[in-house]
């Protein structure tokens, strides 16, 4: 039987049974339950399937061409268009974002941005070393999530890289040993044996414990007795043994680590003590894992350095790209832009109050395929097939590998992707400036 | 182990076996019962004739019918017990790799997961009922789900 792509979550499992009639999925075998619910917003009771316009205070179903042509004005009327979303859309769709982007001098950002896109651009200067899901099954062993919980937020993530058996080592789980560091019991602690690790730490003290690993690096033996951030000696001894002996081990890192501080900078110690421990290492290294949460979190990435070569965030001026220190926080907080188009996500939720209400006092154009908090404030919203289940293209994975996304059933009212809405964008603002 | 201890530790060779502990390990395995001890049936030794009686009952689920129950409300479908079942990994060798079985079910798996949730497709082929010895202990698909979801009761 063929077997499909689903697109609930990063990890982008390509191996889910789909029986569908051609219109609806019918049954999904294989995938979990955050996948089953991505191919239920197919027929969800809030899909939105006309393009809506809003016109004194309520929104109205409107043709196509109306809305389109609303769109255009309200672009051409600006000259510092926000852009964001883009992590639940496709590589092309977002290639097309920044192609749009270019042509009306606007600032691109995705979600990654707040979110693990940070560990990325620290990475420049450090360098880092990533790994596939397929190296961790078959050599992988040594697993440490540090402030993640896979078996809640990823499910099938611990299923692959801890449970199943390698080509080369005919061993799974019995070969890896599990490291957890987290301040509260989490799901994940469920499936320790009895050779793992739980450490315990004190919320917002990973820096103590980074700081100790460091200093400590290669002796086990000046492991301050009294232990840190809560762990007691003998753990940090264990913790230090297996950081150093391990042949392939993979860090997974969770939104846990990647909140910011005032201070210092948990990162880039990491990526130091990541890199401290490599150049030791005599037989094997550490590799990072980074868990996103959209299916294509880690693509734009990708898109925006292979293409414009930076990474996440773009600014153009004069069609040229520019530098920028701006953040997509920094230019909602200034209220450095005029108009936003928001592709594939509910920004309005998702950012706090203060930004998301200077974000809803501009015009707002959404392209996204269900009624969320920020279309009941959109001015303009096209709606989209569902990527991964009603057109296909390419995403990459939390491990950066690329994979196709195929089409499984047809839309219903023939709506477009979201890249070719954004490709007319780009056409009609060309042709009316030929005009 | 548990069982060693209420067991009369003498030693007295009565049963056949060297030692105490290998007759406790037979016992486990079911290659032995506990009326073969003789020094068990003394009265003075009733109350621990009582206690074997009760746990081995337990354990071998005499007379008693071995379910395994999914919660359907906590299962999130990770597909752990699929993997780590030695019944789907014999009959289903791709399922070790994390990948998930094919449909429609080998006709001796265990455990599939279907619509976001956990399924057990038939229990006629766990290991606690067709395997011998230790291997009747299985216990890993309760084990190791990380939502607590699998239960296996005797009832």
């Amino acid at each position: 039987m063929k077997r499909f792509t689903c697109s609930g979550c990063s990890l982008l499992c390509d191996d889910i049974i789909v029986k569908s009639d051609g219109l609806f999925v019918t049954e999904v075998i294989g995938a979990c339950l955050k996948g089953k619910e991505r191919f239920d917003l197919v027929s969800a009771p809030n899909r939105i399937t006309k393009p809506m316009i809003r016109s004194n205070g309520e929104l109205k179903q409107v043709s196509w061409d109306e809305a389109y042509e609303k769109a255009t004005e309200i672009i051409k009327n600006s000259s510092n268009p926000l852009l964001y979303g883009f992590s639940n859309v496709t590589c092309e769709a977002q290639e097309a974002g920044m192609k749009l982007a270019q042509q009306i001098n606007g600032f691109i950002d995705s979600n990654a941005s707040i979110c693990q896109g940070k560990f990325l651009n620290k990475a420049k200067n450090l360098g880092i070393n990533l790994t596939t899901i397929t190296e961790i099954i078959n050599k992988g062993d040594l697993i440490i999530l540090w402030g993640a919980n896979p078996a809640e937020t990823i499910p099938r993530l611990l299923n692959k890289v801890l449970f199943s058996r390698g080509k080369f080592r005919m061993t799974g789980r019995e070969i890896k040993t599990l490291v957890i560091i987290d301040p509260i019991k989490t799901a994940s602690f469920n499936v320790m044996g009895v050779r793992d690790l739980a450490l315990i730490i004190e919320p917002n003290k990973d820096i103590d414990l980074i700081r100790t690993l460091k200093e400590e690096c290669c002796s086990a033996d000046s492991v301050p007795s009294e232990g840190v951030a809560g762990i007691d000696q003998s753990d940090l001894k264990r913790l230090l043994l297996h950081l150093t002996g391990a042949e392939n081990g993979v860090i997974i890192l969770g939104q846990g680590v990647i909140q910011p501080h005032p201070d210092y900078d948990l990162v880039e110690e990491l990526l130091e003590l990541i890199q401290m421990i490599n150049e030791r290492q005599v037989k094997g290294r550490i590799s990072l894992l980074l868990m996103g949460g959209h299916f294509n979190m880690a693509g734009f990435d990708h898109v925006a350095l292979s293409n414009y070569g930076s990474f996440g965030k773009l600014e153009f001026k004069n069609n040229q790209i520019v530098q920028t220190e701006n953040t997509l926080i920094s230019k909602i907080e200034k209220d450095d832009f005029d108009c936003s188009i928001i592709v594939g996500t509910d920004a309005i939720a998702h950012l706090p109050q203060s930004l998301s209400s200077k974000l809803a006092n501009k015009p707002l154009i959404l392209i996204d395929n269900h009624s969320t908090t920020t279309s009941h404030i959109a001015d303009v919203i096209f709606p989209t097939s569902i990527t991964g289940i009603e057109n296909g293209g390419l995403a990459y994975r939390l491990d950066q590998v690329p994979i196709e996304l195929q089409k499984i059933v047809n839309p219903p009212n023939n709506l477009p992707s979201d890249e070719k809405v954004l490709t007319k964008f780009f056409n009609s603002l060309n042709q009316g400036g030929a005009k | 182990m548990e069982l060693y201890k209420h067991l009369p530790k003498t030693n007295c060779k009565k049963c056949g076996k060297p030692t105490c502990m290998a007759f406790s390990l037979d016992l486990l395995q079911g290659k032995v019962k506990v009326d073969d001890c003789p020094p068990l049936l003394e009265a003075k030794y009733k109350k621990q004739y009582e206690t074997l009686k009760e746990m081995l009952g337990s354990e071998e689920g005499q007379q008693k019918e071995l379910k395994i129950n999914v919660d359907e409300d906590l299962c999130d479908g990770c597909g752990i017990c699929v993997t780590v079942c030695p019944v789907n990994a014999r009959y289903c060798p791709s399922s070790l790799s994390g990948k998930a079985p094919d449909y429609p079910p080998e006709e001796h798996q265990l455990f599939q997961v279907v619509g976001g949730k956990c399924e057990l497709l038939k229990i006629e082929h766990c290991r606690r009922l067709e395997a011998g010895g230790r291997e009747r202990e299985c216990r890993v698909c309760e084990t190791y789900c990380p939502r607590e979801a699998v239960k296996i009761e005797y009832v």
